[in-house]
């Protein structure tokens, strides 16, 4: 579904970026991506959904090249950032119409759609107002609704338990399992390791812009263990070398 | 308090004109877009100081010596009045940071009060910029004594207070009202706009009682160009001629009376700037939707229906861009019931107006397009279209579209009163429809290619995008420059070819526009 190949992008006048990254995500996999902050998690997410170009590497979804087909890549999967900033001065229900009329989503579909996620996350009753109204959690919930409105093979999710209420999150876990049943795949990057340990059948520890380990989760944490306590030793390691 | 307000301040000035990006910046292209930005301030500068220079020189030339400093200072209170008026109202009650700074334990009024010193600096440079090379020039001809130079050293700091503290009054009462609605940018906007064309409308009465002057006055034209000045603006005289004088209590006092004037207005800033605000801030949620039927909309009305929508959500952006279509259409039903002799009194120029007015419409209407700062204007949203399957020819058209459907209604409002008004036959209607619509056209798609070429996506007020970027000085007045070009060319070409002419800046024109839009679509 989802292959980076030795994905570079470095700043300019700053020594923060991503090296040489390779990574493979399968049609079925919940794939964590965990790291320290700056480690370079949302700059390899931006590079994949094609907000941030790279130096060096590629990049395809479904066989299609991001730099080359974009638009091919881009009606394939959704982007949540961390911090959800969406149009404020539209109301929830416009906004969603506005990313269903991109997507061309069906009238019928999309009512059904935003019925079906909008009463599991509770936000139906808010569609009405500005957005600019809406808390950090609201936004979160609207954007992931917009997400699923267009049914996408691929998520690819910047942190996006933070700001959820327990209820709103245990349905976006549920949301993730279904999408990877039917055949998707997620790709998604976090700090809470005991989320990720119990969600995902693939991790992918990354440290300084390089990736330190990667694999199925049961191969990284051995029975008994936590990948809180994998994470720690993985990075003292990288930092003792 | 005092210790508040002096680190409030430092945080305020420090990105003035972006100097803190251009020094701490590591990325180039930041720095290159503060130097082009700088840049485009220096250029416009440098005609300020031409004309400015020109005009106290021309003063000189004509013996009327004494009115330079008055009209200096007048020109340069009607600036920043003009400037503050649009400006000043969501500079002070910008909601950007003020959460941030509410969990400060810091005084509202230090706040405030920062924010009406970076205002007052802002100003000071701007009244500087108009005032130096005037008084250069003066003194370089007439050679004042030491007296000159003190009394316009004690009284130039109070010049920018009243114009700034009129322009506070004006910004304060409209985000004051708006405050209180739910629509606080849209009414914003309509406040502003009216308080614009009330100026204009008081500024035209004021040159209708000029031809009322006594004849007798004109014998002297340096007592009616100061009873004019008077007219205008009252301590713009007082200052100037205190400085003239060398009357250094009386500069002394006109700039003490401009700060018991501002120190006034300021108080009552401070006053109620917790209360504007927190009422700015607060926002109206009904939390009572229930889904009903939807609808779905082409990929291109749904981007130009957002575009619409982004335009009307902020009265800055509106206030900017709408006065020049106003006073398109002011200006042709101005033609239809006054006749061409008004606009002939207005633009004394040895051409045929008649000619020429299909290029003023057109330039009034593109004074300032929604173009040329529309991509600035999705600054942190940009990553929603960036992240959508949408090609940059999708993107852009919605922007187009958006403001060549904005420019209609007025366009044809317009033309519908210029066609009454002047009486054409079919081949002079051709060109007064075809001209303006060319050139609007052009003037959107060129406000695209400089804003895609000046982006600047992280701002914290949208003040300094629609007032302060490099983006819209080059791109908003594209299509005024070009205009005025080509008004100015078929003015001076015998009337016989004028016809050839038009139909060459035509074809010109549109092939202009169709190469700029091709290479704005291949941008990423």
């Amino acid at each position: 579904m989802l292959k980076i190949e030795h994905l570079t992008k470095h700043y300019k006048g700053s020594n923060k970026g991503v090296s040489d990254l390779s990574l493979h995500i399968a049609p079925g996999d919940i794939y964590a991506f965990i790291g320290h902050n700056g480690a370079g998690k949302t700059t390899t997410l931006k590079c994949v959904a094609g907000i941030q170009d790279f130096d060096a590497g590629a990049i395809q979804i479904d066989g299609n090249d991001i730099r080359k087909t974009p638009l091919a890549c881009k009606r394939l999967f959704a982007y949540i950032p961390d911090n959800p900033d969406l149009y404020e001065y539209l109301t929830g229900i416009q906004y969603l119409n506005f990313t269903a009329d991109i997507f061309g989503i069906g009238a019928w579909e999309r009512e059904e759609r935003i019925k079906e996620y909008g009463e599991a996350f509770e936000i139906t009753a808010s569609l009405g107002d500005l957005i600019s109204t809406y808390s950090h959690g609201m936004k979160q919930k609207l954007a992931l609704l917009s997400a699923f409105v267009h049914r996408p093979k691929l998520l690819i999710l910047d942190e996006p338990f933070v700001g959820l209420d327990p209820k709103a999150a245990v349905i976006l876990k549920d949301t993730m399992r279904a999408i990877c049943a039917g055949g998707g795949a997620i790709f998604f990057s976090t700090h809470v390791l005991d989320v990720a340990q119990k969600l995902c059948n693939k991790v992918a520890i990354i440290k300084d812009g390089t990736l330190v380990a990667s694999g199925n989760m049961e191969e990284i944490v051995k029975q008994g263990q936590s990948l809180e306590s994998i994470f720690m030793e993985v990075v003292e390691h990288v930092e003792a070398n | 308090m005092l210790r508040q307000i002096r680190i409030l301040t430092k945080l305020e000035l420090c990105n003035l004109y972006g100097l803190n990006v251009l020094r701490f910046s590591k990325d180039k292209k930041s720095k290159q877009k503060t130097v082009g930005l700088l840049m485009a301030w220096a250029i416009l500068l440098a005609m300020l100081i031409g004309y400015v220079g020109g005009l106290s020189y021309g003063l000189i030339y004509l013996g009327l010596e004494e009115a330079v400093p008055a009209y200096l200072i007048t020109i340069s209170s009607l600036l920043i009045f003009v400037f503050g008026m649009l400006k000043v109202g969501s500079a002070i009650f910008r909601k950007e940071g003020y959460d941030i700074l509410c969990a400060f334990p810091l005084a509202m009024g230090a706040v405030a009060i920062s924010r009406l010193i970076k205002i007052y600096v802002e100003y000071f440079l701007m009244m500087l910029a108009v005032l130096l090379p005037g008084i250069l020039v003066y003194t370089w001809n007439i050679r004042p004594d030491a007296g000159f130079y003190l009394a316009g050293l004690l009284g130039i700091w109070g010049i920018p207070l009243i114009p700034m503290a009129a322009s506070i009054l004006m910004g304060t009462l409209i985000a004051g009202v708006s405050s209180r609605m739910r629509r606080k940018s849209l009414i914003a906007a309509v406040l502003s706009i009216l308080a614009v064309l009330g100026i204009m409308y008081g500024s035209l009465r004021l040159s209708v009682m000029d031809g009322n002057i006594d004849p007798e006055m004109l014998k002297n034209l340096s007592a009616s160009i100061m009873i004019l000045l008077k007219r205008i603006y009252p301590p713009a005289v007082w200052l100037g001629m205190a400085i003239i004088r060398g009357d250094v209590f009386g500069a002394v006092l006109c700039a003490c009376l401009s700060l018991a004037v501002f120190g006034a207005v300021a108080a009552g800033v401070v006053f109620s700037f917790e209360k504007i605000s927190q009422s700015l801030c607060s926002s109206f949620a009904k939390h009572n939707y229930r889904m009903g039927k939807l609808k779905a909309d082409s990929l291109l009305r749904s981007l130009c229906k957002r575009e619409f929508r982004r335009y009307f959500s902020s009265s800055i952006y509106v206030t900017n861009t709408i006065i020049g279509p106003i006073m398109g259409c002011v200006l042709s039903g101005t033609l239809l019931f006054s006749g061409t002799d008004t606009l002939k009194e207005f633009l004394p120029l040895p051409v045929d107006i008649d000619g020429i007015v299909p290029f003023v419409i057109a330039g009034a209407m593109c004074m300032m397009t929604t173009t040329a700062t529309s991509i600035s204007m999705e600054g942190k949203h940009w990553w929603i279209l960036k992240s959508l399957p949408l090609s940059t020819k999708n993107i852009l058209d919605g922007k187009i579209l958006m403001n060549l459907l904005l420019l209609l209604p007025f366009y044809l409002l317009s033309e519908l009163l210029l066609i009454f008004a002047l009486e054409p036959d079919a081949g002079e209607i051709l060109w007064l429809a075809l001209i303006p619509a060319v050139i609007i056209l052009f003037s959107c798609v060129y406000g695209i290619t400089v804003n895609l070429h000046f982006p600047v996506m992280e701002w914290e007020s949208e003040v300094r995008i629609v007032k302060q970027s490099a983006s819209s000085m080059l791109g908003g007045m594209g299509g005024l420059i070009l205009a005025i070009l080509c008004a100015a060319a078929v003015g001076l070409v015998p009337k016989e070819y004028t016809a050839y002419l038009k139909a060459g800046i035509c074809a010109a024109i549109l092939t202009a526009t169709a190469v700029l839009y091709r290479l704005n679509n291949r941008e990423n």
